[in-house]
């Protein structure tokens, strides 16, 4: 029989392997709700809204379970469930999750897949292999749902899936207003799963109003930025190209314009800059490095990097919008800089749209980076042949 | 998505074949091509050379041996004052980084024309700062009238040029001093010596003898025409022309089976020699420029679909960068014939009116009231020598002599810029130096075709006179 944990991580499994995008803080929680559910099934622990205790500290032969009933045997100063989940969940998510996948893995339901993209970034994806297991996860879920009489199991199952609200995502074609009351009555049946799930929202209640303080932060930085950037791509499409002085001699203007080694210089800094900056979309898009996904600050960063791109596309080419190939390369990458800006902007200034819609804002956004895609895939070609003429003619 | 990319890749690819293969490379044109090159665009390795990816030193040593191809001889006639022999001397080497005059491009690069001034030039007038403003070059210091000018003026004020001063160095000016403006009717030497040439007519035909199928014959004014030209003076008949892949002894019923309506320019280039390697030099004849590179060939079915586009052979007035006239059509092409009446061979049309049928600019349409045209009427009306009248021929294809013959020049931008290359060979037949500096010198005497006196004042003659008399002493 699948733990708890093993069932919670195969749902969050999605098709390509990755996992469901479930915010961090809230598939922690439920991770550590997940392992404690499974201790008191098992009947080593139980839990009443003062404490936490355990009532048989034999070990249950599951050594994920085991390590962490000698953890709570262990420790007194931790008392309560909604303590407990902070513990756990602070410093034992990450080794719940891998211990529960390579149980998975052992068992031939997933298989763990190690990918890379562009030859650099290394990721693990857990394919299915086996679907029936999930089918039967599903299945009960459902099963309880359509009012059948819920063994305790489902019900603590189903209280802990709810809690990580990822039960849309699983079951598209549920009418929220009929499920909602069934989940709230099957929530009320089960002590266990109801004391946890209330502890996991309460934590939660508290981590996202941090979190929205950090993401009001942001999205006025994204804001100030994306304002800036939309302004200095305008700039440079409307500005008149800068001259040079009309005296003889070494003129920075000059240099920077028309000596070929300081254009070598600006375009290969805008190259990189460019790289830098699709690398990172990249890395957020594909969560293909941890420490990047879900960062505001590495958000910001491509934001930044676009900005530096602006300045050096200024220093390579004084406002000037050249011709024939060339004209059609600063289209194309004006096209990407204000697209990507604009999207930050809608973003950035989304609370401040009051009156729109926010279902209009996210389609805005989505046509935004549509552009920001579309207007990149012929970048790479035109870099390419503006880079070759040069050293060719 | 896919898609988009995926098209943009096969768009690169092609663009790279284009390079490095053929192909039509005008988009790759980073800016445009000055008004001397934009006729020759197609042709990139006329400039560039074909040395694909060579390190930038390289590439610059081709491109300026490239540009001497076709411009070596030009300067050469033009005494080079800023020759490349010169600057090669090692005892020069202290100039190298300050304006390096052993090669073109630190003063001329293509497709920059934000940059690019008159007669092409991509660095600021001021550029004799570079080495005259130090040392024993500081010309302030070594000519007090010199020192409260700015440099800027040194090659625009009709005194100095880089390359050709044939007609402004001291001692030229010296021998000029004081000329009186000659007595009129003044006549242009050459011109009187060719046009008072001896013409045989011993082997001149008749229009009974002219051998052409009966629709030719029948062409109205063409017989007319023919028989009253120097190709029937000089027995010239139409096979010559319209069946030249004919054997030249030729019966005339083979003759006229080789017969064409339309014949090409090198059919006229076979016996005009001089005048096609002359034509060939100027803007209107460029295209068949020995020099120019030719289309980078492909076998087969390759080269229909991948191949250079080919060079047109003639440039056509919509090419033209000046202003043209509305009814000029811009399809029609410079050859012999443009100006050249096709069987009347007329040389006078060819001075003037064929000039004025194209060309619309200030310059142009003030001849048509200026002293000049004066000079021109009354010379076809036979009131005034031969010789004494100025077209638009006289000053842009003078005649010119060679081993002892007097022909006309048909690079008509062999002493056009800078303008005091027309000196020598065309104004002092009718004015004097100091008249001539100062009108070439005057942008607004030019525009109006030189009616009236110039507005411009050239200090060049007085100055050298100063300096003769007292070399130590400031000039005045």
């Amino acid at each position: 029989m699948l733990t708890f944990t093993e069932e919670l991580l195969l749902l969050l499994g999605d098709e390509e392997g990755l996992f469901l995008p479930v915010k961090e803080h809230a598939f922690e929680c439920a991770l550590a709700g997940a392992i404690l559910m499974d201790l008191a099934f098992a009947f080593r622990i139980d839990t009443d809204l003062q404490a936490l205790v355990v009532t048989d500290p034999v070990p249950t032969g599951n050594p994920m379970l085991d390590r962490v009933l000698e953890k709570i045997s262990a420790r007194t100063d931790v008392t309560d469930a909604p303590a407990w989940i902070r513990v756990l969940a602070t410093e034992d998510a990450a080794l719940i999750r891998e211990q529960a996948l390579d149980s998975l893995v052992d068992r031939r339901i997933l298989k763990r897949q190690h990918n890379r993209f562009l030859g650099i970034f290394r990721s693990v994806s857990y394919p299915t292999l086996d679907e029936a297991p999930l089918q039967a996860v599903k299945s009960r879920i459902e099963d309880v749902v359509s009012d059948e009489i819920p063994d305790p199991r489902d019900v603590a199952l189903i209280s802990l899936v709810d809690a990580c609200q990822i039960l849309p995502d699983l079951f598209p074609e549920w009418e929220a207003k009929q499920t909602a009351s069934r989940l709230e009555l099957l929530r009320r049946m089960d002590l266990i799963g109801r004391e946890l799930t209330g502890a996991i929202s309460e934590i939660q209640d508290q981590i996202i109003r941090a979190a929205r303080a950090q993401a009001a932060r942001f999205k006025k930085s994204l804001l100030t930025l994306a304002l800036v950037a939309s302004a200095a791509v305008i700039a440079t499409v409307l500005m008149p190209g800068i001259g040079v002085p009309d005296r003889y001699g070494p003129s920075l203007p000059a240099q920077l314009w028309f000596d070929g080694t300081w254009k070598q210089f600006s375009g290969y800094l805008l190259l990189a800059l460019s790289v830098a900056g699709l690398m990172i979309a990249i890395a957020l898009k594909k969560q293909l490095l941890a420490w990047i996904s879900g960062s505001h600050r590495w958000r910001l960063s491509h934001l930044v990097l676009g900005i530096a791109c602006v300045f050096v596309l200024f220093m390579h080419t004084g406002f000037r919008l050249g011709d024939n190939l060339n004209a059609a390369l600063m289209a194309t990458y004006l096209t990407v800089l204000l697209s990507g800006a604009l999207t930050g902007v809608v973003v950035g200034g989304a609370p401040h749209f009051r009156q729109i819609s926010l279902s209009r804002v996210f389609a805005a956004r989505r046509i935004l980076i549509w552009v920001h895609a579309l207007a990149l895939c012929p970048l790479p070609a035109l870099l390419i042949v503006h880079i070759l003429s040069v050293y060719l003619y | 998505m896919q898609a988009v990319l995926g098209l943009t890749l096969l768009g690169a690819a092609y663009v790279v074949v284009t390079m490095t293969v053929a192909g039509d490379r005008r988009m790759l044109l980073s800016g445009e091509t000055t008004h001397a090159h934009h006729q020759l665009e197609m042709a990139c390795e006329t400039c560039h050379g074909r040395s694909v990816f060579a390190d930038a030193k390289a590439a610059q040593k081709a491109l300026n041996k490239n540009c001497r191809k076709c411009h070596e001889d030009e300067l050469k006639a033009a005494k080079d004052s800023h020759s490349r022999k010169r600057f090669r001397n090692p005892r020069m080497a202290e100039y190298w980084d300050k304006l390096d005059a052993r090669q073109c491009t630190p003063c001329h690069i293509e497709h920059r024309p934000e940059i690019t001034r008159e007669s092409a030039v991509t660095v600021a007038m001021d550029f004799c700062v570079a080495c005259h403003s130090q040392g024993e070059q500081d010309i302030r210091t070594t000519r007090a009238s010199h020192a409260g000018l700015g440099f800027e003026t040194c090659a625009t004020a009709g005194c100095h040029n880089f390359h050709d001063n044939r007609a402004l160095f001291e001692d030229f000016l010296l021998g000029h001093a004081g000329q009186p403006e000659p007595t009129r009717p003044a006549v242009h030497g050459l011109t009187a010596r060719y046009r008072a040439r001896p013409v045989s007519t011993d082997k001149a035909l008749q229009p009974g003898d002219a051998v052409a199928p009966p629709d030719a014959l029948a062409e109205p004014g063409a017989l007319q025409h023919w028989a009253g030209s120097g190709h029937a003076r000089a027995g010239v008949n139409c096979t010559a022309c319209h069946a030249a892949d004919a054997a030249k002894d030729a019966p005339s019923s083979q003759a006229l089976a080789h017969w064409i309506d339309a014949p090409p320019m090198r059919v006229c280039m076979e016996c005009h020699k001089p005048q096609a390697k002359t034509f060939v030099l100027g803007r209107h004849g460029m295209r068949q420029h020995p020099g120019i590179a030719k289309p980078r060939d492909l076998p087969g079915w390759m080269g229909r679909w991948l191949g250079d586009p080919g060079l047109p052979v003639r440039m056509t007035v919509g090419e033209a960068r000046l202003p043209m006239r509305a009814d000029a059509h811009p399809a029609m092409a410079v050859d012999c014939a443009s100006c050249h009446t096709e069987h009347a061979l007329d040389t006078a049309h060819a001075a003037l009116e064929a000039c004025a049928s194209c060309h619309d600019d200030a310059h142009t349409r003030s001849y048509f009231d200026s002293p000049h045209h004066v000079l021109w009427q009354r010379e076809q009306a036979g009131e005034a020598p031969p010789g004494s009248s100025v077209s638009c021929a006289s000053c842009h294809m003078p005649k010119l002599e060679h081993r002892k013959k007097v022909r006309t020049t048909h690079n008509q931008n062999d002493n056009l810029r800078p303008n005091e290359k027309m000196i020598r060979s065309v104004c002092l037949d009718c004015h004097s130096l100091g008249f001539s500096l100062e009108a070439l010198a005057d942008p607004k005497l030019i525009r109006n075709n030189f009616t009236g006196p110039p507005g411009v004042r050239v200090h060049s003659i007085d100055w050298a006179i100063a300096r003769s008399r007292n070399p130590e002493a400031p000039e005045d």
